[in-house]
């Protein structure tokens, strides 16, 4: 139980991030070869030969976050705050390279814009677990919206 | 709604403005619903989309009226009303799919063949006799008044006036041939599947945007400092990231590239900025896409081809493509304040499944919801629409090189910093509002 305790309190730090938002720091939580992805059809199993809402390297979580913050872009006039709700959470088993497969349930509330809300995804995270620092990095989370198909509002803030 | 005077109608437009109520009067909406949407040939889908008999794809022509686009076992395409002949129920539903043997109406099961006519209304004999005739085009489900294809993309128009398709189109119908000659083969599909973005704004909002070159660098300044920063942090050995990079800066590019770049109009409100160069000319080639396209061309069509480089091409009102990066642009008005746009990408056929991969990066960074460039350019139109229930200025304007736009037999050329852009399509809006949007000789084009 100690490591589904761990893997617990490491979901609840990265949602911690987003809901502060700090993604300079969030982004650190990442591998090198590590991927945000959130696709735009069910069950998509392809995240380049298909469209997606959004599938961010590094290369790209780097201009975002310095996006994020920078004073002239109008979209991000409006204050943002997001309050994550984590359950279900369900530890797979490890793989031969020793990464783990974590499932949840995320219920987010967004306040973008005066106004609010609701987004509600299955969220699977891969995490390398780093004995060294007796923490986890992100090598993909990928985050499977209950409605990718449907028509979005603009979403400047990664759920 | 309150009937508008057509000699209101006449007034709310001139050469260089446009009455902020076109942007905010709900009755306006439902006139160009009727007199744009409903005359001018609207983009349905692509061929592509339905490959085999029975497949289908449904959509709505204006803000409401639903059709759907279907192929018949001869493999014909028809564009049809979806709605059932007998009490009005739209018969398919889905979004798109295949159907076996008949199109078949959920409420008392009228079928129908993929053309529309009726084929079968269950326990018939209950209508002998009745003066009932089944082979009344009524009680089909109807074919849109005109539909017709080109390279594969179909469009349809309630009008049975309208001119055809191809005379519509004008010359921005070399868009539509630098798109699919983009392709080893000539021609390209819908692959990888549609984003669909809300916009909490009036539709023509983004219609302005496409070719409005006054705005990136201001609009989208804050991502390409972001890119240009990051690119700066980036070692030598680097290529990749900085490949990956280098599609946002030419959004920063300056007044003087965009001027170059050009504008050019033609009647029915169509136009494109660039043509010579864009912001995509920069892109680099990819080399073994460009081996298949000298192997299909050779190399001095091949360099004829990638030469025509425009950046967004506008056909007037529902559908925008970008040749250079094999993406499009689809307008589904909702009301006078909600619009959704559809970005479809395209697989050049022959080309290395890189190029699909470019195509769709792109789709995402820039026309998600998600993206770092769209929310900016919402963000914009939404103050846009919110500004203009001011009363301090009845106006919106657009001036600029008003008077050096040169008028050419079947287009009109201006700068690429020019509103040429602007009263292109704003003459035409004039000119389907008043109903003589096919009687003018260069319709669609004021001056």
């Amino acid at each position: 139980m100690k490591n589904e305790h761990r893997i617990e309190n490491f979901l609840y730090q990265e949602a911690g991030l987003l809901d502060q938002p700090n993604l300079d720091q969030w982004v650190t939580l990442f591998t090198e070869d590590g991927h945000y992805w959130m696709p735009a059809a069910e069950n998509q199993s392809d995240p380049l030969n298909h469209i997606s809402h959004v599938y961010d390297d590094r290369v790209m979580m780097e201009i975002r976050r310095r996006n994020f913050v920078h004073p002239r872009a109008s979209s991000k006039d409006w204050s943002i705050r997001c309050s994550h709700l984590i359950g279900n959470i369900r530890v797979g088993h490890q793989s031969a390279n020793g990464d783990i497969c974590v499932t949840s349930n995320q219920h987010v509330v967004v306040w973008y814009r005066d106004e609010q809300r609701v987004y509600a995804y299955r969220g699977t995270h891969i995490l390398v677990p780093d004995s060294s620092e007796d923490e986890f990095k992100i090598r993909q989370k990928r985050v499977d919206l209950i409605n990718p198909e449907a028509p979005q509002c603009s979403l400047i803030i990664y759920l | 709604m309150t009937p508008i005077p057509d000699r209101n109608l006449d007034a709310l437009v001139t050469a260089t403005k446009a009455h902020r109520s076109i942007y905010t009067d709900p009755a306006i909406f439902e006139l160009e619903m009727t007199r744009i949407w409903g005359q001018a040939w609207i983009f349905i889908g692509h061929e592509s989309q339905i490959p085999n008999p029975g497949d289908f794809f449904t959509t709505h022509i204006n803000h409401n009226i639903p059709v759907v686009m279907i192929r018949d076992k001869e493999g014909s395409v028809h564009v049809l009303h979806n709605r059932c002949g007998h009490k009005g129920a739209k018969v398919v539903e889905q979004r798109s799919g295949n159907v076996r043997g008949a199109l078949r109406c959920a409420y008392h099961g009228w079928s129908y063949r993929f053309d529309g006519s009726l084929l079968k209304v269950p326990n018939e004999t209950g209508y002998d006799n009745t003066g009932f005739d089944s082979k009344a085009p009524c009680y089909s489900m109807q074919p849109l008044a005109q539909v017709d294809s080109y390279r594969g993309f179909v469009f349809a128009t309630l009008s049975a006036s309208a001119p055809n398709l191809v005379t519509w189109m004008g010359g921005a119908k070399d868009c539509f041939d630098n798109l699919c000659d983009r392709a080893p083969e000539g021609e390209v599909e819908v692959a990888g599947g549609v984003l669909r973005y809300e916009h909490a704004c009036n539709w023509k909002f983004i219609l302005e945007n496409l070719n409005d070159t006054m705005h990136p660098m201001v609009t989208h300044e804050s991502v390409v400092k972001a890119a240009q920063d990051y690119i700066a942090t980036l070692p030598p050995e680097a290529v990749e990231q900085r490949r990956e990079a280098e599609i946002i800066p030419p959004f920063g590019a300056s007044y003087e590239k965009f001027e170059d770049s050009g504008i050019t109009g033609f009647p029915f409100g169509h136009h494109y900025d660039g043509g010579k160069t864009s912001i995509h000319a920069d892109y680099s080639v990819d080399p073994e896409y460009h081996a298949a396209m000298v192997a299909a061309y050779g190399e001095a069509r091949t360099r004829e081809i990638y030469a025509f480089n425009t950046h967004n091409v506008l056909f007037y009102p529902s559908l925008t493509i970008k040749c250079a990066v094999q993406n499009i642009r689809v307008i589904r008005p909702i009301s006078v304040n909600k619009f959704i746009v559809e970005t479809w990408s395209f697989r050049l056929k022959g080309a290395p499944e890189s190029m699909l991969q470019r195509t769709l990066l792109y789709s995402r960074l820039i026309n998600s919801a998600m993206g770092m460039v769209g929310p900016d350019d919402l963000e914009v139109y939404r103050r846009t629409q919110e500004g203009l229930a001011s009363p301090s200025n009845e106006w919106v304007e657009f001036h600029r090189q008003y008077g050096r736009d040169k008028v050419l037999e079947d287009r009109i050329v201006g700068g690429g910093t020019s509103d040429l852009d602007m009263r292109t399509q704003y003459g035409a809006w004039k000119a389907y509002m008043e109903g003589s949007i096919f009687e003018a000789k260069v319709s669609g084009v004021a001056q």
